[in-house]
C-alpha cells in the first residue's frame, strides 16, 4: 500500500509540489522560532550566577583627576567609608563599567592551546565584589590581598571560559593566556558564569582582574548591597551623600532589579514579534492545507467511490488520505531538515548545536501535528461518502 | 447465486421522496448472464448498486452466494465486495494518475497479496482483455474501448464469481461495444462468471441468457 501511495503522489507531482513547498516554508519559519525559543529557554534554565536583589548601581563620572596615586586612593577610600557608614548599606564595591544588564562591554579574544575564544568579557573587580554580588565560587577562591604579585597576574575566570579553555580539567593554579604570551595569567578561582545579559541571552565567557593602584582613575561605577527594606528615602540620602562628596559629578542611581527587567524586555520583544508573525503564518498555512486537502477529497470523490466499490472500507479510505498528507509532510520535512542542518554544520549564528537540533525536532513535530489535524477531518469526511452516490456523480 | 426478495428503495431528500425500486424480486443462477433494460430513470443502476452492496435497500432481502448480507458492517461488506464482486461502469472510473497496470492491481491491494503476485495477476488479466502491450500507459493515453477493457481487467483480476456491469458499452461505438460484449461473453462461457449487465442496446441484451425489463422501479418482464 505504501508503494502504491508513493506512485500516486509521484504521478501527481505537479499538484503536490505546491503543497510540499507550503509545508517546507512553514517548517523553516517554525524552525527559526523554535530554535530561538530553545536558545532562550536553555539560557533561562541556567542559574543567574549572582544576586541582583537589593543591589544598587551608583554611576558617577570620574572627575577627580590627580597624578598622585596616594591622594587618588585616599579620595576614593574616604568615599567608600562614607557610603559604607550609611545605615542601610551592607557592602560596597567599585567596579568596571561593564556591570550586569548594562550595554557596556569590554571584550577581547584569547587563543589558548590552539583554541580561539571570542567575545571574552574583561571585568575589573575588587575583593568585595564577591560579597556584594554573592557570586558562586565553583573552584579555588575569590581575590584577596595575596593577589598582589609581580609575575603571572592572578585572575578569576567564569565557568564558560574554563569550559572553553581547560574543558573538564581543574583550572585553579594553571596558567592561562595567549599561546605566544610569555607572561600568562594564573587562575586562582572559577565562578559560575553570571548572566550579565539577562535571563535569556548568553553571558560568558568572562575573565576577572583584580583592581590595582590607579584603577580608580577610570572606574566609574559602584555596586552597593543594601538592606532589603532600603527605600526611596534612603536612595535620596545615598544620592545626596554622593553628590556632596563629588561636587561637580553627575551621579545616577539604578537598581539591578530594574535593569534586569529592561534587559529581558529587549531580549523578548523580537522573540514575541517573531512568534506573532509565525503564528499568523502557521494559521494561514493550516487553513491553506485544510482547504487543499478538502478540495482534493471533493475532486477525488469518484476515486473514493471506486475504492469503496472494490473493497476499501471507509476507514481505509480515510487512512489513505491522511497517509498521503503525512508522506507529503515527510518529504517536505526531509528537505527542510537538510536546510536547517546547515545552521549547526556551518555554525552560522554561533549557537550550540543542541539548540538547533531541539529546534528541528520541535518543528518536525509541529508540522506533523499540523498536517495530521488538517487532514483528519477531510479524511473523516471522505470515509462518510456513500460509494453509490460518489460513483453516480461522474 | 443472487436472490433479491421484495426489494424496495426509497430516496428521500428534503422535499421529495422517490420510489426508485418497487418490490423487485429476482433470482439469478450461478453462471447466468442476465441483462437489465428499461427507460432512463427506471432504477436499473439503483438495482445494480443494491446487488453490489454499494447501497442498502429500504426494504427487502438480499442473499448472495447463500449469504445474508443484511447487518454486515462496513468491514465485512468491503471484504465481500472485494472477494465476490467485480464492477464495470459506463464511465470506466479509472484513476487517471495511475498507470494501467496499477489500476488493475487496485482490488488486490485490499487483499493479502505480495507485490509480485499483484503484478502477475494484473498482467494476466490485461492479457485476457488484449491489452498486454499497454501496461505502462496512463488511462488518458487510451481510447474509450481500451479504457473499458482496463476496467474489465480490474473487475476480473480478483477472480470474482459475479460481475456487475452498468452500461459497459454505453460510451462506446458499436464496434467497440461488440468487442467488450465479446469479452464478457467469453468470461461467462469460459470461467463461469455470473454477470449482470445493464444496457440500452437490444442487440447486446439478446446475446445474454435472460432479459429483465424494469419500468418505474418495477419489474415488467
Ligand atoms: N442519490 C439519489 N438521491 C435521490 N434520488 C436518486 C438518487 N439516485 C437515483 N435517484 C432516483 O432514483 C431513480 C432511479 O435512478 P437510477 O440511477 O437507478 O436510474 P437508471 O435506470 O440507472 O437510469 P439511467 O438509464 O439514466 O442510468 C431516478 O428517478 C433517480 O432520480
Ligand atoms: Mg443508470
Amino acid at each position: 500500500m505504501f508503494k502504491h501511495l508513493f506512485k500516486l503522489i509521484w504521478n501527481k507531482k505537479k499538484q503536490n509540489f505546491l503543497l510540499i513547498t507550503e509545508m517546507l516554508v512553514s517548517f523553516l519559519v517554525l524552525f527559526a522560532v523554535f530554535t530561538l525559543m530553545m536558545y532562550y529557554y536553555n539560557n533561562y534554565k541556567k542559574p543567574m550566577g549572582f544576586d541582583y536583589q537589593d543591589v544598587w548601581v551608583i554611576n558617577y563620572n570620574n572627575s577627580y583627576q590627580t597624578k598622585n596615586v596616594d591622594s587618588l586612593d585616599l579620595y576614593y577610600e574616604t568615599l567608600r567609608k562614607t557610603i559604607k557608614s550609611l545605615p542601610r548599606v551592607k557592602e560596597i564595591t567599585f567596579v568596571s563599567g561593564n556591570i550586569p544588564f548594562s550595554s557596556r562591554t569590554n571584550e577581547s579574544g584569547l587563543t589558548f592551546r590552539g583554541k580561539h575564544v571570542q567575545h571574552l568579557n574583561n571585568f575589573t573587580v575588587e575583593d568585595h565584589y564577591e560579597k556584594v554580588m554573592n557570586v558562586t565560587l565553583l573552584e579555588g577562591r575569590w581575590f584577596n590581598k595575596e593577589d598582589v604579585v609581580s609575575k603571572n597576574q592572578h585572575i578569576i575566570i567564569d565557568a564558560d571560559l574554563k569550559e572553553a579553555t581547560f574543558g573538564k580539567e581543574s583550572a585553579v593554579g594553571k596558567l592561562l593566556g595567549n599561546d605566544d604570551d610569555k607572561n600568562k595569567f594564573k587562575v586562582v578561582g572559577v565562578i559560575q558564569t553570571i548572566k550579565r545579559n539577562g535571563d535569556y541571552l548568553k553571558a560568558g565567557p568572562g575573565m576577572y582582574f583584580r583592581t590595582d593602584t590607579g584603577s580608580f582613575r577610570w572606574l566609574d561605577k559602584i555596586l552597593v548591597k543594601v538592606d532589603h527594606g532600603a527605600d526611596a528615602a534612603f536612595e535620596g540620602k545615598l544620592y545626596k551623600t554622593m553628590a556632596n562628596y563629588m561636587k561637580n559629578a553627575n551621579v545616577e542611581i539604578e537598581h539591578l532589579v530594574n535593569k534586569r527587567t529592561d534587559a529581558n524586555y529587549f531580549a523578548l520583544v523580537p522573540m514575541i514579534i517573531l512568534a506573532i508573525v509565525s503564528a499568523f503564518l502557521v494559521i494561514n498555512v493550516a487553513l491553506g492545507l485544510f482547504g487543499v486537502l478538502w478540495y482534493n477529497i471533493n475532486k477525488r470523490r469518484g476515486e473514493i467511490g471506486l475504492r469503496r466499490a472494490i473493497g476499501a472500507t471507509g476507514k481505509s479510505v480515510a487512512a489513505q488520505l491522511v497517509s498521503e498528507s503525512m508522506i507529503l509532510a515527510t518529504l517536505a520535512l526531509i528537505i527542510g531538515t537538510f536546510f536547517a542542518a546547515q545552521f549547526p554544520l556551518l555554525n552560522v549564528f554561533d549557537l550550540p548545536a543542541i539548540v538547533y537540533i531541539e529546534g528541528i525536532l520541535l518543528s518536525v513535530l509541529f508540522v506533523y501535528l499540523l498536517v495530521l489535524i488538517c487532514s483528519l477531518y477531510p479524511g473523516k469526511q471522505a470515509a462518510a461518502i456513500y460509494p453509490a452516490v460518489a460513483l453516480h456523480e461522474e | 447465486m443472487i436472490r433479491l426478495q421484495n426489494i424496495e428503495k426509497v430516496y428521500r431528500t428534503d422535499t421529495i421522496e422517490t420510489l426508485a425500486l418497487n418490490s423487485v424480486s429476482l433470482d439469478i443462477a450461478k453462471g447466468e448472464f442476465l441483462s437489465i433494460m428499461g427507460p432512463s430513470g427506471c432504477g436499473k443502476s439503483t438495482l445494480l448498486n443494491i446487488m453490489g452492496l454499494l447501497d442498502a435497500p429500504s426494504k427487502g432481502d438480499i442473499r448472495i452466494d447463500d449469504q445474508k448480507t443484511e447487518g454486515m458492517n462496513d468491514k465485512q461488506l468491503a471484504a465481500f465486495r472485494n472477494k465476490k464482486l467485480g464492477f464495470i461502469f459506463q464511465s470506466y472510473h479509472l484513476i487517471n494518475d495511475l498507470q494501467v497496470l496499477d489500476n488493475v492491481e487496485l482490488p488486490l491491494l485490499y487483499r493479502d497479496t505480495t507485490a509480485k503476485q499483484r503484478r502477475e495477476l494484473a498482467a494476466e488479466a490485461l492479457e485476457k482483455v488484449g491489452l498486454a502491450n499497454r501496461l505502462k500507459h496512463f488511462p488518458t493515453q487510451l481510447s474509450g474501448g481500451q479504457r473499458q477493457r482496463v476496467a474489465i481487467a480490474r473487475a476480473i483480476v480478483g477472480r470474482p464469481e459475479i460481475i456487475l456491469a452498468d452500461e459497459p458499452t454505453g460510451n462506446l461505438d458499436s464496434a467497440m461495444g461488440n468487442e467488450i460484449m465479446e469479452i464478457l461473453l467469453n468470461l461467462n462461457r469460459n470461467d463461469g462468471t455470473t454477470i449482470v449487465m445493464v444496457t440500452h442496446d437490444e442487440n447486446m441484451a439478446h446475446k445474454t441468457h435472460r432479459l429483465v425489463r424494469l419500468f418505474d422501479g418495477a419489474q415488467v418482464q
